[in-house]
């Protein structure tokens, strides 16, 4: 998992950007909300002043919105929303919205012939396919029962019943925004269950037997049989009866040794994490150990991407350029190196040994021995002094979590130059808590790729359980974001209308990034095919991305013209989007097995929250101008 | 049990208002001060228009009435005439193309009025998946009502509307007066002030009709206000005190009941027990001041008598089929159909 800069940030930081405040999630919402309600009073009162005139439609407007916050708020009571969330909760389980259920587990049940437990990562694979399966599945729930609902019972006329009873439009959109809400939860619940069971069933295997195992000073050293394309090796030290077998493939299992001599292994563990990381702040060094921002870049590693996270600020034009993190090279052999300053690093976090987790990428510039890795090492040094421990040399392990830890007693030298054991709380940590690892490649002419996320330390652990159970909120988050949506185009369109008016919400929201880069580019006037209708010329023409635009004069600049516009509104409406595929890629940690932050779970809700708001205040007025019975 | 032929002589006095034995103390005022109006329509005009803003239908044109409390007011009209326009302007369904609506003083899409209003629509749009009492429950709670509250009015218009033998079957196995009944119900349940109903009598067995027209009177008595509109020109008749009629969108007549129907140069007598000669007699002596004799005959019952009576018969004595007072009856209808209006009392 590659994290990008905003990830790391705090809630606060999200929440207010201190110093860039242009780009700050608090001021996006306003202007969001503010938006809104100015258009929306513009609007209203242009319809309403042809309904009833310029002066009486002034009247109308000041009017809805006096009653809004007069009458309508206040009186908006618990058990009337409860008893139209109820009826539409009701009304959504007759439409047999629990075959989704079943659906689901017809899903799981297929994906078990599929999905292969003897690939490399098999508890990402199967972590990373039930939520997303759950996901998607849940995004579409949401849009089929939300859109529906209000436009069916005003066809209906079901709805006359309701509004002739003291029924605020604020209850009943709250009502059905509510129910649906726990018609998604109640089937969400089952499935996260049914993913647990999945996930946990589909990594379980056992190794039946020990094929070789013999006894060197009392110490056994053996070998299990070979399953799933695997096999471990194991210790049992002197006068214990149990020992572990090492990691392979993420887990490793309990060897204990039976009276009789033989062997009987446990079950896999360690397969499903919950790490906690602590990130520490990275500084790259190019070869003659100058400073530099970024390591070397190895070709096609800076990828377009990452704009959302500069918010408003892009939109206006402020903030400019993709802000994707991505691996930064040290080149083997010589002084560069990337340095990690970990912050805090105390006795207390740290017991024991300094557990360290990397994942870092390498880059072969030549052949050399491929069976053998490339080798990288670790450094501790003192940043405060100079002292600094004897490297650890380590072999590179590619696309997974390599866990080491770090001794908390290392041979290195001191402060006055003196070769001796230096204790890292001592002699290493410095004054303020810091400590720095540097991570070199020794192999020279072959390079090691890292970035901020690409090696930290693990002070502690939650439990996979809850960490599944955090992908499974932010799922439900989703939901109730595209519940909010669903119910509040229902207000105003009719059924299916809503459905295609939301799914082109999630849509826009899910390629956001595109159109930011679309937008990048005819900003930056860098040749990359242009908007839509640019794209369909070069389409028909079979003109490569790069190259000029070959049409001439007036049609060049009609066609760059109307595909700004198009861009633009495209970029503004993407950009009032939810950010959807940051709240999907929550699935990623739980793969990964990286505990979800909170302050991004935070972050969701918050934003969830925001947008519920603002579709709930828009709904309100819609269904409150409308003549029900027309 | 008042009928129309006993309405009808009553008013033969001048002085006592339409249905006056019946009438409420409340009702007795019927000087027009504005606490007493409850739904005021001024010059109130609807154009439905479509999408566009396109006209499609002028559904009501300058209608201006007033309806008091404590009366049973009736809409009148052919279909299409804009009665159930006018109830869903009253109800705020719709917003008027020109003119107002207001309902006890306020504006008609103010929805604290709600409170005090019942309405029955024209059908019964209700939920298909909820059983009876879940429907009444349903609405009891947007009332705001507490659990006994609502448990306790529930039995109450179970037994009202006769379905407590059904209250826990879904509507959609409702039959269509079943339904009707259930609306009638939820329409009761906040025991409104106000209660407007759309075609009442639709849909339901004869039975139903006359409980419905005994209702509809009873709620006056409790000095409640009732609008209802209707083609059953019968039961128009028998409850309401005032009427209004419309026809194409425009208000034709208005005024009461009693004074719309009274025929001023006729009189009419009910006699039991007389000869064949008394009856000679009797056509004698009108012929002799000068009266015209239009008809004297043995009255026919109405269907609805003859329905009422075989009812309630079968209700008394279960099982037994009364096939020769059927006959009589059919026989004796098939002789003057003519006599309906003027059919006689039990
Ligand atoms: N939603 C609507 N859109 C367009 N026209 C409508 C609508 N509802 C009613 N109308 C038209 O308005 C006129 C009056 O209709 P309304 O329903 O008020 O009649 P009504 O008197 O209740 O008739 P009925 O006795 O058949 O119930 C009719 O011409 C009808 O076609
Ligand atoms: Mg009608």
């Amino acid at each position: 998992m590659n994290l990008q800069p905003d990830d790391f940030w705090t809630f606060s930081e999200w929440l207010l950007r201190p110093g860039f405040f242009l780009e700050s999630a608090l001021l996006q919402g306003i202007v969001l909300i503010v938006l809104a309600i100015v258009l929306g009073l513009i609007v209203a009162y242009v319809i309403s002043s042809a309904r009833y005139g310029p002066g009486e439609g002034f009247f109308a407007v000041a009017r809805a919105v006096r009653d809004f916050l007069t009458v309508d708020l206040p009186g908006t009571s618990p058990t009337r929303i409860f008893a139209l969330s109820r009826l539409a909760f009701k009304e959504a389980i007759r439409r047999r919205v629990l075959f989704v259920i079943g659906l689901f587990v017809v899903i799981l049940l297929l994906a078990g012939w599929f999905l292969n437990p003897e690939s490399d990562d098999p508890a990402r694979l199967y972590i990373s396919f039930v939520l997303t399966a759950t996901n998607y599945l849940m995004l579409a729930l949401a849009l089929f029962i939300s859109a529906f609902s209000l436009p069916q019972d005003i066809e209906n006329r079901t709805i006359y019943t309701i509004v002739t009873k003291p029924v605020r439009a604020t209850e009943i959109v709250l009502g059905r925004m509510l129910g649906f809400v726990a018609v998604g939860t109640v089937m969400l619940v089952p499935m996260g269950l049914a993913s647990y069971i999945f996930v946990k069933r589909g990594l379980d295997h056992s190794h039946l037997e020990v094929v070789e195992a013999e006894e060197i000073d009392g110490r056994i050293v053996g070998k299990t049989d070979y399953v799933r394309k695997h096999f471990h090796t194991f210790t049992i030290e002197k006068g214990e009866t149990q020992g572990l077998t090492n990691f392979v493939r993420g887990h490793r299992h309990v060897v204990t040794r039976n009276d009789d001599g033989s062997f009987s292994i446990g079950k896999p563990t360690g397969q499903l994490r919950a790490r906690i990381p602590d990130y520490g702040e990275i500084q790259f060094y190019d070869r003659n150990g100058e400073p530099k921002e970024a390591g070397i870049d190895v070709g096609a590693e800076r990828l377009s991407d990452g704009y959302g996270s500069a918010g408003i600020s892009r939109l206006i034009g402020v903030a400019k350029g993709a802000r994707k993190l991505e691996h930064g090279y040290v080149e083997g052999g010589t002084l560069g190196m990337a340095e990690f300053t970990f912050d805090n690093v105390t006795a207390d976090r740290f017991p024991n040994e300094l557990p360290i987790n990397l994942s870092i990428r390498a880059y072969r510039s030549f052949k050399g021995d491929i069976e053998s890795g490339i080798r990288g090492s670790l450094t501790m040094k003192n940043p405060g002094s100079s002292a600094q421990a004897d490297p650890i040399e380590f072999t590179v392990e590619e696309y997974q979590i390599d866990e080491k830890a770090l001794p908390l007693v290392r041979s290195g030298t001191d402060a006055n130059g003196e070769t001796r054991d230096l204790n890292v709380f001592e002699d290493l940590v410095s004054e303020d808590g810091k400590l720095q690892i540097l991570l070199k490649c020794e192999d020279s002419s072959q390079y090691l790729g890292v970035t901020k996320s690409g090696l930290y330390l693990r002070p502690a652990e939650s439990t996979f359980e809850w960490n599944l159970a955090k992908a499974y909120i932010s799922i439900w988050l989703q939901m109730t974001m595209i519940i909010a949506f669903g119910v509040m185009f229902s207000t105003f369109l009719s059924g299916p209308v809503a459905m295609v008016a939301t799914a082109v919400c999630v849509l826009l929201g899910f390629s956001a990034e595109s159109i930011y880069d679309t937008r990048h580019f005819i900003d930056s006037n860098i040749e990359r095919g242009g908007g839509p209708i640019e794209s369909l010329v070069r389409l028909v023409k079979q003109d490569a991305m790069t190259t000029q635009l070959d049409v001439e004069g007036v049609a060049n600049q009609l066609i760059k013209s109307t595909d700004a516009i198009i861009i633009y509104s495209m970029d503004a409406i993407a950009t009032a989007l939810p950010n959807l595929p940051r709240m999907v890629s929550t699935a990623e940690y739980a793969a990964g097995g990286i505990d979800i932050f909170s302050a991004i779970l935070a972050r969701h809700c918050v934003a969830t929250f925001g947008y519920c708001l603002l579709a709930f205040l828009i709904s309100y007025f819609f269904l409150k101008s409308r003549e029900i019975a027309a | 049990m008042d009928n129309n032929s006993t309405a009808v002589a009553d008013s033969a006095d001048e002085n006592t208002s339409g249905s006056g034995s019946q009438a409420a103390p409340i009702a007795t005022g019927s000087s027009t001060t504005a606490s007493d109006v409850v739904i005021e329509t001024r010059n109130l005009s609807k154009i439905y228009k479509d999408f566009w803003g396109r006209k499609k239908v002028h559904a009501l044109k300058s209608l201006d009435i007033e309806v008091r409390k404590g009366e049973i007011f009736g809409l009148l009209g052919p279909n299409g005439s804009g009665k159930s326009t006018t109830i869903k302007l009253i109800l705020g369904l719709l917003f008027p193309t020109s003119g107002r609506v207001l309902v006890f003083d306020k504006d008609a899409t103010e929805t604290k009025k709600n409170e005090q209003i019942g309405y029955l629509p024209e059908e019964s749009y209700l939920y298909q998946f909820l059983n009876a009492e879940e429907t009444l429950d349903f609405y009891g709670r947007l009332f705001d009502m507490s659990g006994r509250q609502r448990k306790q009015r529930i039995e109450e218009l179970l037994t009202l509307v006769g379905l407590q033998g059904a209250r826990h079957r879904q509507l959609r196995e409702y039959s269509k007066g079943m339904r009707r009944r259930v609306g009638l119900a939820q329409a009761l349940i906040n025991d409104p002030d106000l209660i407007l109903l759309d075609e009442p009598t639709t849909g339901l067995d004869p039975i139903g009709i006359r409980e419905m027209k005994d209702l509809i009177l009873a709620l006056r008595e409790q000095g409640k206000t009732v609008l209802l509109c209707s083609h059953q020109l019968g039961d128009v008749q028998d409850v309401c005190d005032r009427v209004a009629i419309l026809h194409q969108g425009e208000l034709k007549e208005l005024g009461r009941v009693s004074d719309l129907l009274k025929v001023q140069d006729v009189t009419e007598v009910h006699v039991t027990g007389l000869t064949d000669e008394a009856k000679k007699e009797i056509a004698e002596v009108i012929a002799k001041h000068g009266g015209d004799l239009k008809s004297m005959d043995n009255p026919t019952a109405t269907m609805e008598d003859l329905f009422l009576n075989i009812v309630r018969e079968s209700e008394a004595r279960p099982g037994a089929r009364r096939v020769t007072a059927t006959a009589d009856a059919a026989s004796e209808s098939d002789n003057a159909a003519d006599g309906s209006k003027s059919g006689s009392d039990e």
